[in-house]
């Protein structure tokens, strides 16, 4: 017996998610996406194939996930083999060597477009629109909605997109308007396994994610470009263990102190 | 107080009891199995085909001997099975349908040791259990306090009050009793109505409001009183605060409890009066739907598959036992040879745990078995009952009341 927030069910939630943004980003870049898309789905289904015979760890639909935001957020002019090793880099750094998806501390299409964007800094990447933007509302209220992404997460990087803007001057809502930004801050900022997950810590960590994504944007690398929030993503899942074990001890503080 | 549980779950599921009492249950036979007390090591006192009445001893904790276990009816031992390290793993009592039960001398309770001989000696102390690590109470210790459980959230749980308002007064001198046992305060925790028992100097009606798990033990024990090692909390359930009542009043035990058999299985789910241990295979067996079934004693959610009832279950679940699809070999091998599926937070799973711990790290922690971990992050008012929803949720792949028992045995040891 059991209910339904299985590892799959979440995974194939997600993946149904991301399918209009998908559509959207086929749309906006043209066969690329799609190509990029497919590319990536078949790399990762290897690496969970090989993991899944060497180390016994089941296969995920997560890949459907990974592979769609790389489609989307990687609309260059990459040739295969550079897609392959990018993919593999993520797909085994990144989530399998820790155990699989649930495992893991950053999100595998994180970890490929990092590599991607570092080791081929010369392929110029385009960024989406407003369509790309729109098209990543419905998937993010329904994650929402089902609690498999947490509000306090959103709210939190919104919070903090708009406050670094503030602090240098600069207008948030030009953000909102870039596809590549929200989508994400919807499927790699609030991935459930590589954010946080004690209460206070999300919105720290959603408070760190969003300034990051501004700071980036607007000292570096521009909105042009997906750039600003998978280096975002990057750092601040990464620090969000440790945002976790403060939190902890910040609270058990708390209660000691109270309790006498 | 009042206390508004904010998480919970509701778990939806068909063959919801009817809350009226079906007195007429027939049970031919009780049984008890050794691995729904905990560790107990046991010194058999019957051989099988004795005869023994209702309340006559049949086996004692060999470690603490004053510790008794008594037949719930009257009738002859069928079976004794020894398991490994001495340990009961099973005894089996047909019953004879006499009235053949044993007094018990209920003059000297005013006292606390009095009290504590009277429990003993009736074989009512098992009822009381202690936490940390959800053992049988120690009867040398003194806890810092006693939570008495009277709500159940549990899916298909029987109503305790109409149980309560029906036995009044055995329920209050039950609590009374409690008051006597312990220095530090009683907790009757109720659900969210009118206080049940007059609040008295130390004993304290807590209300409880809120759904699955605010009408569990570990709930109530995190927000009112942490244990530690050398301060427990022991904690007992409503129909056994009764039962002392009613020995305190007789001096013969009440082996009866009100059970709800209940579940998508059961083509007529209600409450039946039947004695502890009860035969639910037999029980249920003219009211089971078609097809294959599973009889599991307890709720859907922490219950074990069985046949007779456990010390500490008031509820039995008939489910579907579901066919195993036919597949092929191949994909059977992978599937089989897999680890489960790690978990991921959403927050029906924040909403599992009734305690404010931090309900990732802790089930990150356990599933490991990481022990420091889980300590600081709060497991020492845990049991698996309490993880048994967070188990459901995530589907039922990763046991986590059994990586929960191995991190407290690891504490134990050490103690």
């Amino acid at each position: 017996m059991g209910g339904v927030w299985h590892r799959e069910t979440i995974s194939w939630l997600i993946a149904a998610a991301a399918f209009p943004a998908a559509c959207a980003a086929i749309g906006t870049f043209g066969p690329v996406a799609l190509w990029h898309m497919l590319l990536a789905l078949g790399v990762a289904i290897v690496w969970q194939l090989i993991f899944l015979w060497a180390r016994a760890q089941p296969v995920s639909p997560i890949a459907l996930v990974t592979a769609i935001s790389i489609g989307v957020l990687a609309p260059g002019d990459f040739s295969p083999w550079q897609i392959i090793l990018a993919v593999s880099f993520g797909a085994v750094i990144g989530e399998q060597i820790f155990g699989g998806w649930g495992r893991n501390i950053i999100n595998a299409a994180v970890a490929s477009l990092a590599f991607l964007y570092f080791a081929f800094p010369q392929t110029l990447v385009a960024g989406g629109g407003h369509l790309l933007a729109l098209s990543v509302i419905p998937g993010a209220l329904l994650l929402v909605a089902t609690g498999i992404v947490s509000w306090q997460i959103v709210v939190s990087a919104i919070l903090g997109v708009a406050l670094a803007s503030f602090a240098l001057g600069q207008d948030p809502t030009i953000i909102a308007a870039q596809g590549s930004m929200v989508f994400g801050l919807v499927f790699l900022v609030c991935d459930p396994v590589t954010s946080s997950a004690t209460r206070p810590g999300r919105w720290v960590y959603g408070l760190l994610a969003g300034g990051l994504l501004a700071l980036f944007g607007w000292t570096d690398t521009g909105f042009d470009g997906p750039q600003a929030v998978v280096f975002a993503t990057l750092v601040a899942s990464l620090f969000a263990p440790l945002v976790d074990a403060a939190a902890i001890s910040v609270a058990s503080r708390f209660r000691r102190s109270r309790n006498g | 107080m009042r206390i508004v549980v904010r998480r919970g779950l509701s778990i939806r599921l068909a063959g919801e009891p009817e809350q009226s009492i079906d007195h007429h249950a027939n049970v031919a036979k009780v049984g008890s199995r050794g691995q729904d007390l905990g560790p107990v090591r046991a010194e058999v006192l019957v051989e099988a085909g004795a005869l023994v009445a209702a309340g006559a001893p049949l086996f004692r904790d060999r470690t603490r001997p004053d510790i008794v276990f008594v037949s719930p009816v009257s009738g002859t031992v069928e079976r004794i099975e020894i398991g490994p390290r001495r340990r009961l793993s099973e005894i089996i009592i047909a019953t004879d349908g006499s009235a053949n039960i044993a007094k018990f001398d209920s003059s000297s309770i005013r006292t606390r040791d009095g009290m504590r001989a009277l429990l003993l000696a009736a074989g009512q102390w098992p009822a009381l259990r202690s936490r940390p690590f959800e053992r049988i109470a120690d009867p040398d210790v003194t806890p810092s306090a006693i939570f008495i459980t009277a709500i159940d959230t549990a899916p298909h749980a029987p109503d305790p009050l109409p149980i309560i308002e029906a036995r009044r007064d055995d329920f209050r001198r039950g609590v009374e009793a409690m008051t006597q046992l312990v220095g530090g305060p009683v907790y009757l925790c109720q659900p969210d109505v009118a206080p049940l028992v007059q609040e008295t100097g130390r004993l304290k009606t807590v209300r409880f409001a809120g759904l699955h798990p605010a009408g569990l033990v570990g709930t109530h024990i995190a927000r009112l009183h942490r244990p530690s090692e050398s301060e427990p909390v022991w904690h007992i359930g409503y129909q056994d605060v009764i039962a002392i009542g009613h020995l305190l009043e007789t001096g013969t035990i009440d082996p009866f409890r009100i059970v709800a058999i209940a579940g998508p299985g059961m083509r007529r789910p209600r409450l039946v009066r039947v004695p502890l241990g009860a035969d639910l295979h037999a029980l249920t067996r003219p009211d089971l739907a078609p097809g294959p079934k599973a009889i599991v004693s307890g709720s859907v959610l922490s219950g074990t598959e069985g046949r007779f009832l456990a010390r500490y279950h008031l509820q039995a679940t008939v489910i579907e036992r579901k066919p195993r699809p036919s597949r092929h070999w191949l994909i059977e091998a992978l599937d089989k040879a897999q680890m489960p599926a790690p978990f991921i937070p959403t927050q029906a799973l924040e909403n599992a745990l009734g305690t404010d711990a931090p309900v990732v790290p802790l089930l990150r922690a356990l599933s490991i078995g990481d022990a420091e971990a889980a300590q600081r992050f709060g497991c020492f008012h845990l049991a698996e009952d309490d993880l048994a929803l967070a188990r459901y949720v995530t589907g039922g792949q990763t046991d986590f009341g059994k990586h929960l028992r191995a991190v407290l045995d690891s504490f134990e040891e050490r103690a």
